[in-house]
């Protein structure tokens, strides 16, 4: 009698799960996969693999800036450009070294040496934006500060591209891949070895954030700041430190999902502003502050994105998506998972 | 320990406290009790570090915090603040809580031997060490926001409005709970409505109207005291 009760309570909870919205759409996803797998082939499935994981950083980068120091930040894809930026300038020269003393540790290491190079100034960028332009903002504003500081971010924005078009000129700085070895198959689809590490590398990422924020003391105090900046004074947490920390933390993330993905999206001033909207997608569509969320959400909107141009044409890539978030705007504004996190005008 | 001198203090143009002068000795059991509005939490905001003073000084241990980050008056100078909405965080588990009350200790040991005491004291948020905070009922958040604050080991515990909202019964075991902290040594400056209860366990009162000290001495004194008595006691 008891096994069976709790076997009901189970299925039922397991339902319910099922038929929530979160559930749904996840369903949903996997059908629309598995149609796509079946009329077209696998093939169609990894890019869409491949930047999900990549659009899955972006936004958790971004919502953890939001739910942390309620910045609503629009200057985020311009740290996926300066990880592009960053990347080829470090990688390039490697591998026209690479070219006359041929090294076969070397060239499995270099890309990742743009990988980390491009990560780290990301988050010193981050780092340094914080203290000169947030933290002053801070001292200034007593009210209207998601207005004041969203308005401060478009502005780092433009400052950026523009400041880095005169610096590097708007020529593409592209390579064609990081390692040169050629291609294998996995259930009858090509797969290059740059897209393969990088799902990988998205993965550990991912994996490696969310330790952090679950398990460390330095993680605890982030979330504690997001969930109630008065208590987390309170219990002694230097909110200076987790600012610059959590806005270098978020430009580290983005700026590796640029230098990761360096290979389909050459460098040029403007290539960060199409990964800062579907970063967007990604946290209108799962919530505010849910990083395992951020990873489900991110290959949602790159499957979508990759069947609508397979099936619809490339134009139409961001039509779709965008009606898609409208649609859950309409019908659950929290988000698909709903959150813990909540801004300060929310309270 | 705590010396307050002429602190003057508020919220923008609106002053709150006039010329409030107070003294709390280490190991006492000082209570702050007053009406609504007579400035009872603005005082303890302000000791915190949460709201900068007007003017008058904050002296603890011959040392003037007037004025200093709120985190730095809980980390390095080990006053911990219990307040009256107390600013939990409820999208955790009540242990992840008790280790971040813990967030300026980096020894391990001492992490566990304060969890220790906490469940101790209070056996039901042992019971609920993995629920979120959000989910407990009011007189477990009470607990637990008590329970975070003393997580520091602190030398001082400022506590605001501890009965407030609580059930007797309930009220009686966080009154147990702070008479024990006071046996263990820690200096607590309480803050309280509930005028006999408070002065029925506290060394000395001080009474706070309208912003100033209406009257100070010891709890049984002022438990005695015509204008207490016909002003909070209903006699």
């Amino acid at each position: 009698m008891q096994a069976t009760q709790t076997q009901e309570s189970f299925i039922t909870d397991l339902l319910r799960k099922v038929f929530s919205a979160a559930g749904l759409t996840i369903l949903l996803t996997l059908v629309i996969a598995g149609a796509t797998v079946f009329i077209a082939g696998p093939f169609v499935l990894v890019n869409a693999i491949v930047t999900g994981g990549m659009w899955a950083l972006m936004a958790a980068g971004l919502s953890l800036v939001f739910g942390v120091m309620n910045i609503v930040n629009f200057a985020h894809g311009e740290f996926f450009m300066v990880g592009t930026l960053v990347a080829y300038f470090v990688f390039t020269p490697l591998s026209a070294h690479l070219k006359t003393n041929p090294s076969p540790l070397l060239s499995a290491v270099a890309p990742f040496l743009g990988v980390l190079a491009a990560a780290l100034v990301g988050a010193l960028l981050g780092a340094v934006i914080e203290k000169t332009v947030f933290l002053q903002l801070r001292k200034r504003t007593k009210e209207q500060w998601i207005m004041n500081s969203f308005l401060l971010t478009v502005g780092l924005s433009v400052i950026i591209i523009n400041g880095v078009q005169i610096l590097w000129g708007t020529n593409f700085k592209g390579i064609t891949r990081y390692w040169e070895i050629p291609p294998f198959d996995i259930l009858g689809v090509t797969v290059s070895v740059d897209r393969a590490v990088v799902f990988f590398l998205a993965m550990a990422t991912m994996l490696l954030f969310w330790y952090f924020l679950r398990n460390t003391g330095t993680g605890r105090a982030i979330r504690a700041v997001s969930q109630d900046e008065t208590g987390a004074r309170m219990v002694g947490i230097d909110m200076n430190r987790i600012q610059v920390l959590t806005m270098a933390l978020s430009s580290a993330l983005a700026a590796l999902a640029g230098a990761s993905l360096l290979f389909m999206f050459p460098s040029y001033p403007t290539v960060g502003l199409k990964p800062l909207y579907i970063a967007w997608y990604v946290v209108i569509l799962v919530g505010m502050g849910n990083v395992a969320g951020a990873l489900v959400g991110g290959f949602i909107v790159a499957l979508l994105q990759t069947m609508t141009s397979y099936f619809i044409g490339p134009g139409w890539e961001d039509v779709i998506p965008t009606a898609f978030v409208m649609l859950i705007l309409l019908v659950k504004p929290s988000g698909l998972f709903g959150s813990e996190v909540k801004g300060i005008h929310e309270r | 320990m705590l010396e307050i001198n002429d602190l003057n203090a508020g919220y923008g143009f609106l002053q709150v406290l006039w010329n409030v002068s107070m003294r709390v000795e280490k190991g006492e059991f000082v209570a702050l009790v007053g009406p609504n509005g007579a400035g009872k939490s603005t005082t303890l905001k302000t000791i915190a570090g949460l709201l900068a003073p007007m003017s008058g000084e904050i002296v603890l241990n011959g040392e003037a915090i007037g004025g200093m980050e709120a985190h730095r008056v809980s980390s390095v100078k080990g006053i911990s603040y219990i307040s009256e909405s107390l600013n939990l965080f409820t999208g955790m588990s009540v242990h992840e809580n008790l280790l971040l009350g813990a967030y300026i200790i980096q020894d391990q040991a001492r992490i566990q031997e304060g969890l220790d005491i906490v469940y101790q004291l209070f056996a039901r948020l042992k019971e609920r060490r993995n629920q979120l905070a959000g989910t407990l009922s009011g007189g477990e958040r009470k607990m637990l926001a008590i329970g975070r604050g003393i997580m520091s080991a602190p030398d001082l515990l400022l506590v605001d409005e501890p009965s407030l909202g609580l059930a007797p019964n309930l009220t009686m075991v966080v009154f147990d709970a702070l008479e024990q902290l006071r046996q263990s040594g820690v200096t607590i400056l309480l803050v309280e409505q509930n005028v006999n209860s408070t002065l029925k366990i506290t060394d000395r009162a001080y009474v706070l109207e309208q912003g100033q000290i209406a009257m100070e001495g010891s709890s049984r004194e002022l438990l005695k005291n015509e204008h207490v008595r016909s002003a909070y006691l209903g006699i």
